[in-house]
């Protein structure tokens, strides 16, 4: 197959095509496994392979892709095709940043690859779940198991040749209940990696236990809580809300297509612009954001993107200041034209496609957060007059631009005067982006910091789902509405 | 082609009886083609024919399923993917209820959605119609966006109850047309949904857009205090809450998880106002509609609330059989929601603007990034985007910055709405996450509601 896919390569460069790529999947499998009040809801496995095929011509951008491999050719042509339609309508030709020519391989570490794994042991693992989240109190239960395994292979006409196994394994436990109005809360927890590895060995019954037990109580805590004051308070995020904050109003807002134009029908722009870089205060100087698509066990990292270009760790935002973005090869040539300046010296090697039949655009990695000097959680709660520390994601709506945002958590818990008073429900908070970074007053240390998982970042036209993950430490922001 | 689908189904069917197994097969054909616009430019032009192979096993109480990207030509694949769901079954748990495993009585199929003529449109139609929407709009500052997404989609079902097929064929087509102000950060926007050729009006859009331009472009621009205003909805404003409440609303399984804010005892009681009737019709070949559920069983239109009065839950065949319900109908891949009119004649923007009104109002065509705050009480959040405008009652324009909105859908559906405007758009709601499945729910082209709070604003674009 390799040798058809060199073959058509250099047949379609010698139509006039300036670059093509072709991402070949010999496989994709994956595995999803649900139970939901005791019940297997869903047993589910997926099986597919093909190949997506991406031609520049005339500095416009075809993609066809396909499952059918018994005509690469046409596959090939249709690209071509489209991209020929696309050149009739372009403003500015696209031109890909240098980047080095690889023969490589990367492979997620995983010691148990899930798929070995028999069916049996997966669903005694949600069994023993289920039974420990069946508890006074919980209304629903559910728990589920989730795994992914894939063999890229990545051919350019630029002559890097490039393989990837890559693996994925996702779980969480989540627990709904009615207050006495009748209302439903609910309370999660998600894997939390404790080793460098991506495989089943990820799943850690005892943690999972553990975490059942304290869901389940911080949900019966909240069942007969009061309902989240609406007033001013410093929020204290823990990481179960604090990594969805970074994502949306960092992580979105800094991927480098949003910000020139290339969501704007769909999912959004950005507020940030390109007089920025360099410039922009964008949080306190306790912030320092990064980009690490080199964090072993995190999904975020995949070796080399689907341009061919190797992960990188790139700082986003230097002690508050703006300084890089989420980007790929096409967009870091189009933004120093158009800043007419160096921002972005090559690809951040963050364009990443879904699926053999999607084609590749600027994704986040792991957008990190370092750790701070102002302790642990209960420091920072300690140092905290007036104050309600949040956790869980249960709602999150953002402005267009990433200008402001509104959250939901799942659970509160007010302090003051340093100390934890009681547990609110219906915890919520909202913001403007920038005044509420600069409002970050405290930075939780290494001990507060946890990679969070995501397995549904969604973005791009046709639609792709893409899984990354977030380091973040425990963080407070001053003066921010709550309750509304 | 359709034959040899069919045939295909029938002869998985008679494998698998031939080994002992009991499967449901659901097969998807999509072939789908995306033109997408950024900058006044083709960013991308794509692409994708793929069929997926659905399989469930069942074995007594116990249920798996395998799915598979694959090929006509490959049957012994098909039959491999048989086998798997057969073996992942028999090491499934079994349910605490018996699922029900469909068995059609007879075969069915529906083309009546499908226009040749739009499922085989050209780069060159596609191109064609963009270039007719934008007009002489595009300026250097003012850059067109969008998409235009069109293809078929074949679904087929067969199951080893019986010899019988289901066949459903459509059509369809989503455009969405953005100008945006490249330094001044506003975008406006004008949609349009197609089930056929003679549905794409692109001078339409061109027309929307120019009215829309010109407001922005001449009207003064404000950050709108927060708190209570008389709120026009636009249309797709109007679908994307529809589409909500379909899922805290009125689904069977939801209300049963507590996660509905309609509850049991409403049933025939007055939830919403009298002006709101909401039903699933799948009469409208609009909504891309299934005349038939995958259960076998015909669709009739289904009121979910007459006259604010709450009709009856959507039971998809699962939540019926774990809850003891009644399947309703609705084991789809999407309903064909329609909100009937009123009585106020409004047939365009134009014409909201220059009605006579005693108080501002403010019109929101578009709810960005909306979610569910507390699905309990219907509390749902987003922010205005794409060409909001308060029509002040001296019959003058101001341009307002993005606000949000935080309220219940009982509110906003409830005793405050005002009117709703005798004329209704199809507005497409598809998503392209995994398979295709095109839906459009066909909604009022205004909706009045008084006295709804916006909880923050922006202080510019
Ligand atoms: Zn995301």
């Amino acid at each position: 197959m390799l040798d058809q896919i060199r073959q058509q390569i250099d047949r379609v460069k010698g139509m006039g095509a300036t670059y093509v790529d072709c991402r070949w999947y010999p496989f994709e499998e994956q595995n999803y496994l649900l139970m939901w009040n005791g019940n297997l809801k869903v047993t589910a496995a997926s099986r597919e392979s093909g190949m997506g095929i991406r031609v520049l011509y005339k500095g416009a951008w075809g993609f066809s892709a396909s499952s059918d491999m018994g005509d690469i050719a046409a596959v090939f042509d249709k690209a071509l095709d489209n991209a020929r339609t696309a050149a009739e309508r372009v403003t500015f030709p696209v031109r890909l940043a240098e980047k080095d020519i690889l023969q490589a391989s990367f492979t997620s570490p995983s010691r148990v690859n899930p798929f070995e794994v028999p069916l049996n042991e997966k669903v005694a693992f949600l069994k023993a779940m289920d039974d420990k989240l069946n508890q006074k109190g919980v209304f629903q239960r559910s728990a589920d198991l989730s795994f992914m395994r894939k063999q890229i292979v990545f051919v350019d006409s630029e002559g890097s040749e490039i393989e990837k196994n890559i693996t994925e394994v996702f779980s969480s436990l989540e627990v709904n209940g009615l207050d006495a109005q009748g209302m439903s809360h609910e309370r999660k927890y998600k894997l939390n990696r404790q080793g460098d590895t991506r495989g089943w060995e990820s799943i850690n019954p005892a943690l999972f236990g553990e975490n059942a037990e304290r869901i389940v109580r911080e949900l019966n805590e909240m069942l007969a809580a009061e309902d989240c004051p609406k007033e001013d308070r410093s929020v204290i995020l823990l990481p179960g809300i604090m990594y969805l904050q970074t994502h949306e109003t960092i992580g979105h807002a800094l991927e480098l297509d949003r910000i020139l134009g290339y969501e704007l029908a769909y999912a959004g722009g950005s507020f940030v612009t390109l007089d920025d870089f360099g410039r922009l205060r964008y949080g306190s100087g306790k912030l320092t954001a990064r980009a690490d698509a080199t964090l072993p066990n995190s999904p975020g990292s995949f070796g080399y993107d689907d341009d061919g270009v190797p992960a990188q760790d790139n700082v986003l935002i230097d002690k508050g200041i703006l300084v890089g973005a989420i980007t790929g090869r096409q967009m870091v040539e189009e933004a120093n034209v158009k800043a007419k300046r160096q921002i972005f010296d090559g690809s951040g090697g963050a364009n990443r496609a879904t699926s053999f039949y999607r084609v590749p655009i600027e994704r986040m990695t792991n957008i990190n957060i370092d750790p701070g000097s102002d302790g642990s959680l209960d420091d920072i709660i300690a140092n905290t007059e007036r104050g309600i520390v949040m956790d869980g994601d249960r709602s999150w709506s953002i402005g267009s631009n990433r200008e402001q945002f509104h959250f939901g958590t799942e659970i509160g818990w007010l302090v003051d005067d340093g100390k934890i008073t009681k547990v609110v429900k219906n915890a919520t908070y909202k913001g403007d982006t920038v005044k509420f970074w600069n409002s970050l007053s405290a930075v939780g240390d290494e001990s507060t910091w946890q990679v969070q998982l995501v397995n549904n970042c969604g973005k791009g036209q046709p639609n792709q789902v893409m899984q990354l993950g977030h380091g973040i430490p425990v963080c407070r922001f001053d003066n921010t509405r709550i309750g509304e | 082609m359709k034959e040899r689908i069919l045939q295909t189904l029938r002869d998985l069917r008679a494998y698998a009886l031939e080994k002992g197994y009991e499967i449901s097969l659901f097969y998807h054909e999509e072939d789908s083609y995306l033109m997408r616009f950024a900058n006044s430019a083709i960013s991308l032009n794509t692409n994708e024919h793929l069929i997926r192979l659905d399989i469930t096993a069942y074995s007594g109480r116990k249920r798996a399923s395998f799915e598979l990207i694959t090929d006509l030509a490959k049957l012994d694949e098909m039959k491999r993917g048989i086998d798997t769901a057969a073996e992942m079954v028999e090491h499934a748990m079994p349910l605490t209820y018996q699922p029900t495993v469909a068995a059609y009585a007879d075969s069915f199929a529906d083309e009546s959605g499908y226009d040749q003529a739009l499922a085989q449109l050209s780069n060159a139609e596609r191109l064609d119609y963009f270039n007719t929407v934008a007009g002489d709009l595009e300026t250097d500052q003012l850059k067109l966006s969008g998409i235009f997404s069109s293809g078929t989609n074949v679904l087929a079902a067969i199951t080893t109850r019986s010899e019988h097929t289901q066949y459903f064929k459509t059509s369809d087509a989503q455009v969405t047309a953005v100008l945006a102000h490249e330094a001044e950060k506003w975008e406006i926007i004008a949609e349009q949904s197609a089930y056929r050729k003679p549905d794409l009006e692109p001078a339409a859009l061109n027309r929307e857009l120019s009215f829309l331009l010109d407001r922005f472009q001449q009207d003064p621009r404000q950050q709108l205090p927060t708190g209570s205003y008389d709120i026009v909805f636009g249309p797709a404003a109007i679908a994307d809450m529809v589409h909500f409440m379909n899922w805290i609303g009125f689904s069977g399984g939801s209300m049963k998880r507590g996660f509905s804010f309609v509850a049991e005892d409403k049933l025939g009681q007055k939830v919403f106002s009298d002006k709101v009737t909401l039903v699933d019709d799948p009469r409208l070949l609009d909504t891309y509609p299934f005349k038939r559920d995958f259960m076998g069983m015909e669709r009739n239109p289904f009121a979910f609330f007459d006259q604010g009065v709450f009709k009856g839950f959507a039971w998809f065949q699962d939540d019926a059989d774990e809850f003891g319900a009644q399947p309703s109908g609705h084991t789809v891949m999407h309903k064909s929601l329609h909100l009937h009119p009123g009585e106020v004649k409004a047939a365009s923007l134009e014409e909201l603007v220059r009605m006579p009104r005693q108080k501002d109002v403010l019109y929101i065509p578009f709810l960005h990034y909306m979610n569910i705050v507390n699905p309990s009480k219907g509390v749902i959040t987003g922010s205005s985007r794409f060409g909001a405008l308060l029509l002040k009652a001296d019959g003058s324009v101001v341009v307002p910055f993005n606000v949000r909105l935080t309220q219940s859908l009982l509110d906003i559906f409830g005793d405050k709405v005002a009117w709703l405007s005798q004329d209704t758009v199809a507005c497409n709601q598809s998503q392209s996450y995994g398979a295709r499945n095109p839906v459009a729910y066909v909604v009022p082209r205004f909706m009045q509601v008084d006295g709804l709070e916006i909880s923050h604003s922006n202080p510019s674009f």
